[in-house]
C-alpha cells in the first residue's frame, strides 16, 4: 500500500515537472509588475514549448532577504530581476548563482549592449560574472521649483556645500524654521544611508566606493570627512529637522528637495498636490571639487540565472529576450527607468520616450558618472557601522564627526577582519 | 505485620510498565514537539556560540572562545543590556501597578464589567507590530500626543526620537499593549481569596486600604509572582517594538537585547555571535528570575 502510494507520487512528481515552465521573479513595484506581465505574455506567445510563468518577489523587508532565504532553501526561480549587486556575494558563498560567463555569447551580446566597462565592473573576484547588468537609477536631488524661487534660491547654488548651506539658511529665514532646504532621513536603518551619506562622498571623493581594489576600508578620507561635517552642519544649525513625520514633506513642501531617481517620477507624477513642480539636480561637492564631473550612487539592479535552474541556456535566452533593444526601450517606457545600454541618447527608437519625459535626459547624462557598491559579505555590517556614526554624530550632534567617521571606518576594519 | 508484607502490592516498576503505554502515546506529540522546537534548537544554540556560521552555507568552522571574547569587548552589547534593564526598570513596576490596579476594580461590582475585561484584553491579542505602527504614529512629531499637548500649550516632545525619551515611550506603549494579560492573572488570583476573611475584616472594622494591605495582596503572592516572572522575561525579550518603530535609535537608545541578537543573526549572518548573544541572555534570564522567586515567593495560609 505504501509502496504503490509512493510510486503514484512519484509519478505525480514528474509528471508535473515535465511540464514546469520557466520560473521569473520581477520586482514588486507596480510599474515593474506590468513590465514582466507584458514580456512574459509575448515569450509565452512566441515559444510556446518554453513557458515561462511570472511571479513577483514576495513583498518583504527586502528583496535580499527573500533570495537568500531561497538559495538556503533550494527554491529559487530560474531567473530574478531587481538583484542589488551588494548582495551578489553572499548569494554566491551560498552558491546560489549562475557563472553567467559560461553561457554562449554572453560576453559579445553583454558588451554590445552595455559596454565592456560595465560588464568588468560586475565581474567578481573569481573572474566569474554572476550578474548581468540590467539598469540603473542615478542618485539626483529633485526640487519644488516653485518654493526654490521663492526662497531666492537657483539650482545651480546647490552644487557646492557652502552654495548648499547658504541655501539652506535662506529657506529658514523665509518660512521662520517652518520649510527646510533639505530634511535628511534620519532612520538609522543602514540602507537609508545609500541615499544621503553615500551618494555624498561619490560625489565628494570623485567616484569612490567604501573599500578600494584590496577590499581595504578608507572612506575616512578627506573626503567622508567632509560629507560628515557638512550633514552635520545642517543639523547643528537647526536647518534639518530632528524629528520624522509620517506626511511627505517633499509634497508638503516643508522640504524644498529631496534625493530621488528616475524610479520616483512614476510616484510623483501620481501622488503630488496639483500643480507641483519638480525638477533634478546633482548632489553638491566639496566646494573645492567644483567644476569636476559630479559622481553620484548609480541604485543599479540586476538579473540573474540561480543555479537551480533547469536549462540555462533556456534562461539565458529568455534574458537576452528581456535585454533586447526593443524590451530595454518597453522598459524605459513603462518605468521611466534607465537600461545599462549604450547610446540610448542617440538610439531613435528612444527619442519619443525622451521626447515625452525631457527629465529623464538628466538622468541619461548623469548615468555615465555613477557608482554601485563593493563587492562584499560584510557590506550591510559596514553600512550599519556607518549608520550609527551617522544616528549619533550627524543628526544628534554627539561628539565631532571626523572622529565618528573614523570610528565607523575602525569598526569596519574590525568587521573585515572577523571582530 | 507479616500476614501483610506477605500479600505486598505490584513492584512499582512493574505497575509502570503495565499501566503505561497509552500515557506514552498521548505524551508523543508533546514530547516530539519538545524536542524538535525546543530541545534541537537550544542544542543547536550552544553548539554555535563555538563556531561560525553564516546560515546560507555549510562551512561552520570551529573558533573556541572567539565568540564570547568579541561579546565582551563590544560595546553594542553592553548598551543593549543597559536599554533592556531601563526598559525593565520602567516597564515592569508600571504594569504591575496598573494590572493591579485595574483587577482591583474589575473584580468590584461595576457596570459594564464584562466590556471592560474585553477592552483591557483585546491589545494583548493583536498583532505587536499593527500596534507599533499605530503608535509610532501617536507618538509622531505631528502625531495625535504632540496635538493635545499644544491644545493644552506645553511644548511638543520628540516622543522616539529623543535619546532620553525613546525608550520610557517604548515601555509605556508596551504596558498598554500587555496589561491585559497580566490583569486576567490577578483577577484570576483575587477569585479566589476568599469572601470570608473581608467579612471578618470588615467586622473588626477594618479600613479599605487595611483590607487590601493586609489581605489581598498577600493572598495575591502566587499571581504576583507569576506576573513579575513572566513581565520580567517578556521585558528582556524585547523587540518587535524598537524593531518597528525606531530601528533601535536614536543613538542606540532602544537597541535591545534581543533586536542586536537579530541584527547579528539575519542582516549580518553572524549566526555564531548571534546564539552567543542568545544564551549570554538566557543565563541572565535565569539568574534575575530566581532571584525574583527567592525574594518575592511567601508561604502564607491564614
Amino acid at each position: 500500500m505504501i509502496r504503490r502510494s509512493l510510486l503514484l507520487l512519484l509519478a505525480l512528481s514528474t509528471a508535473a515537472s515535465a511540464q514546469q515552465a520557466l520560473t521569473f521573479w520581477p520586482s514588486s513595484n507596480p510599474e515593474e509588475i506590468d513590465f514582466a506581465k507584458a514580456i512574459t505574455a509575448a515569450w509565452n506567445k512566441a515559444n510556446p514549448t518554453q513557458q515561462v510563468k511570472m511571479q513577483p518577489l514576495p513583498a518583504s523587508r527586502s528583496t535580499e532577504e527573500v533570495l537568500l532565504a531561497a538559495i538556503a532553501a533550494k527554491t529559487t526561480p530560474d531567473v530574478a530581476a531587481n538583484i542589488y549587486p551588494g548582495a551578489i556575494s553572499q548569494f554566491v558563498a551560498a552558491g546560489g548563482l549562475y557563472p553567467h560567463n559560461k553561457l554562449a555569447d554572453f560576453k559579445s551580446f553583454m558588451t554590445a549592449r552595455s559596454g565592456a566597462d560595465v560588464l568588468e565592473a560586475y565581474t567578481s573576484a573569481d573572474g566569474n560574472v554572476y550578474q548581468i547588468p540590467w539598469k540603473s537609477n542615478p542618485t539626483m536631488y529633485a526640487y519644488n521649483v516653485t518654493l526654490l524661487a521663492q526662497a531666492g534660491v537657483k539650482p545651480g547654488d546647490l552644487a557646492t556645500y557652502s552654495g548648499f548651506l547658504d541655501a539652506a539658511r535662506k529657506v529658514k529665514a523665509k518660512w521662520g524654521g517652518k520649510k527646510y532646504l533639505y530634511a535628511p532621513n534620519i532612520d538609522p536603518t543602514w540602507w537609508q544611508r545609500f541615499f544621503d551619506f553615500y551618494t555624498l562622498y561619490i560625489a565628494a571623493s570623485g567616484g569612490k566606493t567604501l573599500l578600494d581594489k584590496n577590499g581595504k576600508v578608507t572612506f575616512d578620507n578627506e573626503a567622508g570627512q567632509q560629507v560628515f561635517t557638512f550633514l552635520a552642519s545642517l543639523f547643528k544649525e537647526g536647518l534639518a529637522p530632528t524629528s520624522s513625520t509620517a506626511a511627505n514633506r517633499f509634497f508638503q513642501g516643508e522640504a524644498l528637495i529631496e534625493p530621488a531617481g528616475p524610479f520616483t517620477v512614476p510616484f510623483y507624477q501620481q501622488n503630488a498636490p496639483k500643480g507641483f513642480k519638480f525638477d533634478f539636480v546633482p548632489p553638491p561637492m566639496p566646494d573645492a571639487m567644483k567644476g569636476k564631473p559630479v559622481y553620484t550612487y548609480g541604485d543599479p539592479k540586476n538579473i540573474a540565472v540561480f543555479t537551480t535552474a533547469k536549462d540555462p541556456a533556456v534562461a539565458w535566452k529568455f534574458v537576452k529576450f528581456v535585454l533586447s533593444k526593443e524590451n530595454d526601450a518597453l522598459f524605459m517606457k513603462s518605468t521611466g527607468q534607465i537600461p545599462y545600454r549604450l547610446n540610448i541618447g542617440k538610439d531613435p527608437t528612444f527619442a519619443p520616450i525622451l521626447k515625452a519625459r525631457p527629465y529623464l535626459k538628466k538622468f541619461l547624462a548623469q548615468g555615465a558618472y555613477t557608482r554601485g557598491v563593493d563587492d562584499s559579505k560584510n557590506l550591510i555590517e559596514i553600512f550599519d557601522a556607518i549608520s550609527r556614526q551617522y544616528d549619533a554624530a550627524v543628526v544628534h550632534g554627539q561628539g565631532d564627526p571626523v572622529s565618528a567617521i573614523k570610528k565607523a571606518a575602525q569598526n569596519a576594519r574590525d568587521i573585515i577582519d572577523g571582530f | 505485620m507479616t500476614e501483610l508484607s506477605a500479600a505486598p502490592p505490584l513492584p512499582l516498576v512493574m505497575r509502570r510498565k503495565r499501566s503505561n503505554p497509552w500515557g506514552y502515546l498521548f505524551a508523543l506529540p508533546y514530547v516530539a514537539h519538545f524536542l524538535v522546537f525546543t530541545a534541537y534548537p537550544l542544542g543547536f544554540a550552544l553548539y554555535l556560540t563555538v563556531h561560525r556560521w553564516d546560515i546560507v552555507g555549510n562551512d561552520q568552522p570551529f573558533v573556541g572562545t572567539r565568540n564570547f571574547q568579541k561579546l565582551l569587548r563590544d560595546d553594542l552589547f553592553f548598551t543593549a543590556l543597559k536599554n533592556t534593564l531601563i526598559f525593565l526598570a520602567v516597564h515592569v513596576p508600571l504594569q504591575i501597578v496598573v494590572a493591579l490596579a485595574l483587577a482591583v476594580v474589575l473584580n468590584g461590582p461595576i457596570r459594564f464589567r464584562t466590556f471592560f475585561r474585553t477592552a483591557f484584553f483585546l491589545p494583548y491579542v493583536t498583532s505587536g507590530a499593527v500596534i507599533a505602527i499605530i503608535w509610532t504614529q501617536l507618538y509622531a512629531g505631528d502625531g495625535l500626543l504632540n496635538g493635545f499637548l499644544k491644545v493644552l500649550h506645553l511644548p511638543p516632545q520628540g516622543w522616539l526620537t529623543s535619546t532620553t525619551l525613546a525608550m520610557p515611550s517604548i515601555a509605556i506603549m508596551a504596558t498598554w499593549k500587555n496589561v491585559g494579560y497580566y490583569l486576567m492573572i490577578f483577577l484570576a488570583g483575587l477569585q479566589n481569596i476568599p469572601p470570608s476573611l473581608y467579612e471578618e475584616a470588615n467586622l473588626n472594622g477594618a479600613t479599605g486600604w487595611q483590607r487590601f494591605w493586609y489581605i489581598t495582596l498577600p493572598l495575591l503572592n502566587p499571581a504576583m509572582l507569576l506576573v513579575l516572572v513572566l513581565s520580567t522575561i517578556g521585558a528582556f525579550s524585547l523587540f518587535v517594538e524598537p524593531f518597528v518603530m525606531t530601528g533601535g535609535g536614536p543613538v542606540d537608545s532602544t537597541l535591545s537585547v534581543v533586536l542586536l541578537l537579530y541584527r547579528n543573526a539575519f542582516q549580518f549572518l553572524n549566526m555564531g555571535y548571534a546564539s552567543t548573544i542568545g544564551v549570554v541572555l538566557a543565563l541572565i534570564i535565569f539568574l534575575v528570575t530566581y532571584l525574583q522567586r527567592r525574594v518575592v515567593e511567601q508561604e502564607l495560609t491564614y
